[in-house]
């Protein structure tokens, strides 16, 4: 219990982190900071809009401090201004609709490209020095190195525009009204293939090297030749003895790599035009919408934050000397 | 010195020195490599593959192998500048938080785990879109300011493993003053992990520095891949047919990135004897199979 409410103080602190480099940024950029954040509005701003977006972001008459700790109010009370681009859209709401986009692909991806990668870890590790573990290290070492940017547009080349196999963007047929029936449902499946695929061939490496160089490292300990030594089978030996322990650093590298994750996400969602934060965000800078901008690096921290805290909370589980602790 | 000689003993190693090689001396030689220059108008636009132009052109008729081949200074530029001052700050903040300890450590571990939690490209999107069009040089240095957390952690946890040892203490005791133990006693066994830590971040700073350019927060009269991606994505080069525009700097990331990860990972088998499955270690693992029956 400690240690999950130390955690959580942690995190407390790091998203104030994000919230301050959110609010010095414009100031300390050359030129007048209110000038910097709003002028893409240019005059379509009435005064009385941009006074309340000002007061949001902390540019009221005031020392320095005491316009932190507006700036502070607005952000933890879920006030994170308003689109300049689509205004009055607030951000939370443009970033709301665009995230769930981004946590469906990304989840299911990372959770297919985790369970993959850590089977062929396991496997090339099992069978370490062998022609398998060469090709899996080898597809590996290059699935993690190649650009998530390379790994899209290659992708949207051959299947999108040379087969004609998947649509080449937008999460459903724009013809479709989102409804719970299997013809919307279907349409987002189709649409979302692709930019799955790209996901979790860029993460599945990672996963897979991290993974067996953990159960690489574990093959010689004691207690692996005690459970052949007893005659246990090998796949038994392999799941249950080797890779059940290999699996614990692996999951804070998890934690680590959800950070990669979102920014993999982000290029993907460029590439295949996809509707969720990433496009959000390149959308709003071209627009320099900055109050989107902003708000798209605090909601991607909480994210960021919030699935840290979910795998300290499967460490837990896992690793039983961190109940006592 | 061990450690190179080891490399070039490695396959995975000597592959990817020859794929590094190969566009290092692409990128010296640009010009001897092409009669075009990357920034004029050479040809009409979007011209396929031909024995004038060997990669085609641009929308704007600029010759894309031109354009390619001196980029290629400018991913390895960025690459290798930042990459080297992400490992600098990574090493020096890691060795001192853990040979020192105390407070010290406490505060630098404090700020690295913060600063890991923070996700890196969102944090160096909204670093770019303040700073406008972001020259290659501010994206090397934003990126050797951002990034340098994972490398303190690593640094740091093998340095408190270290400084137990015989030699640390007996130095102490010789009364060696501690900046002297940090640079001749403990670094040079860190050799390996600084090593993984510089190429990994060479390679982390060549995607990003291609992402940020591909997502328009570059300075797009340069002439680098990122920003070749980003112009060809603006003229729909894909949607146009235009192939040759896209696939060149795409392949020539994915080629670079193959080229340093290979070394890496090589890097990562000498440190970890362990994780060697060629040469010594595999007539060894034979040698155990055949006594053992399996394993």
């Amino acid at each position: 219990m400690a240690f999950l409410l130390r955690r959580l103080a942690f995190y407390l602190a790091a998203f104030l982190v994000a919230a301050t480099i959110n609010f010095f940024l414009p100031r300390l950029m050359p030129g007048d900071p209110i000038q910097i954040m709003f002028a893409s509005a240019g005059s379509e701003l009435s005064l009385e809009n941009l006074n309340a977006l000002k007061l949001t972001f902390g540019f009221i008459d005031a020392p320095l401090h005491e316009q932190y700790f507006a700036y502070l109010k607005s952000v933890f009370t879920g006030d994170l201004g308003r689109s300049i681009k689509y205004f009055p859209l607030p951000v939370t709401e443009l970033l709301g609709r665009a995230l769930i986009w981004t946590v469906g692909l990304m989840g299911i991806a990372t959770v297919i490209s985790f369970t993959l990668g850590s089977f062929l870890g396991i496997f090339a590790a099992w069978r370490r020095g062998r022609a398998v573990d060469s090709v899996i290290s080898l597809g590996a070492i290059f699935s993690s190195s190649v650009p998530a940017v390379v790994v899209s547009l290659i992708m949207l080349f051959i299947f999108g525009y040379t087969l004609r196999w998947f649509p080449n963007g937008y999460a459903a047929n724009p013809l479709i009204d989102p409804a719970w029936n299997w013809q919307y449902i279907s349409s987002v499946l189709y649409h979302g293939t692709l930019p799955m695929l790209t996901l979790v061939f860029v993460l599945t490496g990672g996963f897979a090297v991290t993974m067996r160089n953990n159960m690489i490292n574990l093959l010689g300990e004691d207690y692996i030749v005690m459970a052949r030594a007893k005659g246990l089978s090998d796949n038994n030996v392999m799941l249950w003895y080797a890779a059940r322990n290999a699996l614990l650093p692996t999951v804070s590298s998890l934690a680590i790599a959800i950070g990669t994750i979102l920014g993999g996400s982000l290029v993907t969602e460029v590439v295949f035009n996809y509707p969720g934060l990433g496009n959000t965000l390149y959308q709003a800078i071209i627009a320099r919408d900055y109050p989107v901008i902003q708000g798209q690096l605090l909601i991607m921290t909480a994210a960021m934050l919030v699935s840290n805290f979910v795998v300290d909370l499967s460490y837990v589980l896992l690793d039983p000397r961190l109940k006592k602790a | 010195m061990k450690l190179i000689s080891q490399l070039l003993q490695n396959k995975k190693a000597m592959t990817g020195l020859v794929i590094l090689t190969i566009i290092l001396l692409v990128a010296i030689f640009a010009p001897l490599l092409t009669e075009y220059s990357p920034v004029k108008r050479v040809g009409r636009p979007h011209q396929p593959p031909s024995w004038d132009h060997w990669l085609g052109t641009t929308r704007l008729g600029h010759d894309v192998f031109a354009r390619l081949v001196y980029g290629a200074r400018v991913s390895l530029a960025v690459g290798f500048g930042a990459g080297l001052m992400i490992t600098i700050i990574g090493t020096v903040l890691g060795i001192i938080a853990g040979y020192k300890g105390g407070v010290v450590d406490e505060v630098i571990n404090f700020f690295t785990n913060m600063v890991l939690v923070v996700p890196n490209l969102p944090l160096l999107l909204v670093l770019a879109a303040f700073i406008g069009q972001a020259s290659p040089l501010v994206i090397a240095i934003i990126l050797g300011l951002t990034s340098w957390a994972w490398g303190v952690r690593v640094t740091r946890s093998e340095t408190l493993s270290i400084r137990q040892r015989d030699f640390v203490k007996s130095a102490e005791m010789l009364g060696e003053p501690s900046w002297r133990i940090m640079l001749f006693e403990i670094f040079p066994n860190l050799i390996s992990i600084v090593g993984i830590n510089f190429i990994g971040s060479v390679i982390f700073a060549v995607i990003t520095e291609a992402t940020l350019e591909f997502l328009g927060l570059g300075d797009p009269n340069t002439v680098s891949w990122g920003i070749m991606l980003y112009n060809a994505q603006n003229a729909a080069a894909l949607s146009v047919g235009a192939w040759w525009d896209l696939l060149s700097p795409c392949f020539a990331l994915a080629f670079l990135g193959l080229g340093l990860a290979l070394i890496n990972f090589a890097i990562d088998e000498i440190a970890n004897p362990r994780l060697r499955t060629g040469g010594m270690l595999n007539r060894w693992t034979r040698m155990v199979r055949i006594g053992e029956g399996k394993l």
